[in-house]
């Protein structure tokens, strides 16, 4: 099967390059693909409206920092703009959500998760967001996946991956 | 990079050096604001030959100037280090330590950033009456889920104050000068620009405007004997779903800034009067 370009944070074996977490390795990846594809990025959803793989419309970054501090990677602008960078349309119909990027280790309380929500996300992850950021300062696409936790995504992600495979 | 990074006190002995007296006020300039261009008997110094380190960004360039307005010794700083530049606190907020450290009375700080209230316009001033903290070194130890649960920080003081009552009497005096908005920034990290996501989180949480600067500065000023305040410049609009680059950004910080010029001319004036 042909792959699209994809990051796989939740060890699905779905054919993405998988890892742990953010580091350079990530950002050294998603740099390396050329201008106006679109990268796949699938991480774990927590807090998710429902226990179904979801597909990421924004986001709001609450980790605190930016992968992107420090001098500019020439790769992109200084001041880059993440607006419209999240692809919804991934040839099957997948509830949307906005997620709330949250620090690693960071486990939110009952009255964090309501903060969450009152400021307007439906759930949160842990390294799709600033995984994005990079992306997008690289002048990608994102297609953000988010699935709960122990759940087998096979089934579900498969097709959709192997859609995205044939226009890529 | 940061090696040669000079402490405040250093920074304080090499501008009493240079100059005898303490100016009544200093004026802090974000991106591409352009004031004060002419002030009397100037002098100007690098930020490297000040603070042993200069910024990084376009359009921020760095200079220490010294100089006469109106008879009274002012300091203008053009530029500033970001913390999305990958400084650290200590030189992010290393100029306002030095106002502080010299005596100087007064601060006032510009920035340039975006309008979330949808009454403001690109090129509308608006004074900082309160500011949101999205942007300090402690976030990126803690996690920045601590900051969307507190309100605002008010920030009024006689500067702030001082500032509003001159921009009522100039408005009054000259039909031309815009009037200025009062309202609370949110200092958010960058260097990205926010998702959209991320404006509707701030206008809940009650931010008027959002900007990459200005609150590590007012925090390190705070509790001192120097009053600090803060005059933002808009230059992009979150409302008419138009998005900006720097270049752009730079372009309406300019058009603005004449009128900045005129407001902080009169309030020097007047505090030196007063």
């Amino acid at each position: 099967m042909n792959i699209p370009l994809g990051i796989d944070f939740t060890a699905s074996k779905l054919g993405l390059t998988e890892h742990d977490g953010l580091g350079p390795e990530v950002a050294r990846q998603v740099r390396t693909n050329t201008q106006g594809k679109t990268l796949v990025i699938v991480d774990h959803g927590f807090g998710l409206p429902a226990k179904a793989v979801h597909v990421v419309r924004d986001h709001l970054n609450l980790t605190g920092s930016n992968p992107l501090m420090g001098p500019n990677n020439p790769c992109g602008e200084r001041f880059p703009r993440v607006t419209d960078v999240y692809v919804t349309d991934c040839g099957r119909e997948l509830p949307q959500v906005v997620t709330a990027g949250v620090k690693p280790g960071v486990v939110p309380d009952a009255e964090d998760q309501a903060a969450i929500k009152a400021v307007g996300a439906d759930c949160w992850s842990y390294n799709l967001v600033p995984t994005m950021i990079i992306a997008a300062h690289a002048g990608l696409k994102v297609i953000g996946i988010l699935v709960p936790e122990g759940m087998n995504v096979d089934a579900e992600l498969k097709p959709i991956l192997q859609s995205l495979s044939s226009e890529n | 990079m940061q090696s040669t990074v000079v402490s405040s006190s250093e920074a304080v002995k090499r501008l009493r050096e240079v100059s005898q007296e303490v100016p009544k006020a200093a004026v802090l300039l974000g991106s591409g604001v352009e004031v004060l261009e002419d002030i009397a008997q100037q002098k100007s110094y690098s930020f490297q030959e000040i603070f042993g380190i200069a910024p990084t960004v376009e359009g921020h360039s760095g200079s220490f100037s010294l100089g006469k307005l109106d008879g009274q010794p002012v300091a203008v700083l053009r530029g500033r280090f970001h913390f999305y530049e990958g400084y650290d606190t200590d030189i992010v907020t290393l100029a306002t330590r030095v106002i502080v450290e010299w005596g100087v009375p007064s601060f006032y700080l510009t920035n340039a950033c975006g309008a979330i209230n949808p009454a403001f316009d690109v090129g509308d001033l608006m004074l900082l009456t309160g500011y949101r903290d999205h942007i300090s070194a402690q976030w990126r130890e803690l996690g920045m889920l601590p900051s969307i649960k507190v309100p605002p920080t008010d920030c009024q003081n006689e500067l702030t104050k001082h500032i509003w009552k001159t921009a009522e009497e100039v408005a009054h005096k000259n039909k031309d000068f815009r009037p200025l908005h009062r309202g609370v920034y949110a200092g958010w990290l960058g260097p990205c620009y926010e998702t959209l996501a991320e404006i509707g989180m701030l206008h809940h949480l009650k931010a008027d405007v959002v900007g990459m600067s200005t609150v590590p500065e007012l925090i390190a000023a705070a509790n001192t004997k120097t009053q600090a305040a803060a005059i933002s410049v808009i230059t992009n609009s979150w409302n008419k779903a138009k998005i900006h680059g720097h270049k752009e950004v730079l372009e309406a910080a300019k058009a603005a800034s004449q009128r900045l010029d005129i407001l902080l001319r009169a309030a020097i004036l007047a505090q030196s009067a007063g």
